[in-house]
């Protein structure tokens, strides 16, 4: 089992390479890696409720969402408006997790 | 004896258009809290983010009609501060190639240019590369 952070900058909206790259997560995920998916930029539209069906299957599998406060914060995103189970991370909880040893890391 | 990267736990290499999306934001932001967990980090600028630290820039950017008097630091300002706050801990490159290509060959001193042909040594002495701006 390995530790993977994925960072999707795109969201829905930038085309088919959101759902894709969402898609590779949920694969490692079923491989049974342990796997965060951190949306920032305009990724974060992807954690509105119905806007993208892999980011919802991403929970459902047992994935951890984290959505960039700063990034939801300008697209006036309240929590309360993103998928039950994601959560609010800020760009030091990233960080951390970056500067784990053995974690493999994607900027998208 | 021929110069090489030294080591850092992260390489940050910058590929999109900086201005397209918020890759600038999001690359200072994500530098400033490693530098802030106490990591070492290289940001390698390719294509139009050698622009990012070229002296034309100058120190400012254009005065906002909104808010006259208010200063705004530009993108070379940004680095060139973040830079000096921790010279032992960020190393700032530009691929050579890329800056000539698009004028931008003359950059502040505390950065340095590097062949895109070298690229290969800072990979090899980072922790981990993420590369930005790519979709």
């Amino acid at each position: 089992m390995t530790d993977h952070l994925l960072v999707e900058s795109g969201g829905a909206e930038s085309g088919p390479a959101c759902e894709r790259f969402v898609g590779d997560a949920v694969r490692l995920l079923q491989d049974g890696h342990r796997v965060v998916l951190f949306l920032v930029e305009n990724g974060v539209t992807a954690a509105v409720p119905g806007a993208s069906p892999r980011v919802a299957t991403f929970l459902r599998d047992g994935g951890e969402l984290w959505v960039d406060t700063f990034s939801a914060a300008q697209r006036a995103l309240p929590a309360e408006d993103l998928l039950p189970g994601s959560r609010l991370a800020d760009m030091d909880e990233v960080a951390d997790r970056l500067l784990e040893p053995r974690l493999r890391a994607v900027w998208h | 004896m021929a110069w090489s990267p030294p080591p850092t736990d992260v390489l940050l290499q910058l590929l999109g258009a900086p201005h397209q999306t918020e890759l600038v934001s999001s690359a200072l932001r994500l530098t400033t809290a490693l530098l802030g967990k106490g990591a070492r980090v290289q940001v390698w600028a390719c294509g139009d983010a050698t622009r990012l630290t070229w002296t034309g820039l100058g120190e400012t950017k254009p005065r906002n009609y909104g808010d006259w008097d208010r200063e705004y630091p530009s993108a070379t300002r940004i680095v060139r501060e973040l830079l000096t706050d921790h010279p032992d801990r960020l190393y700032w490159y530009v691929c050579a190639f890329c800056a000539e290509e698009r004028g931008t060959a003359d950059q502040i001193p505390q950065v340095r240019r590097r062949p895109m042909f070298k690229y290969a040594e800072h990979v090899a002495v980072a922790g981990k590369c993420l590369s930005l701006g790519v979709h």
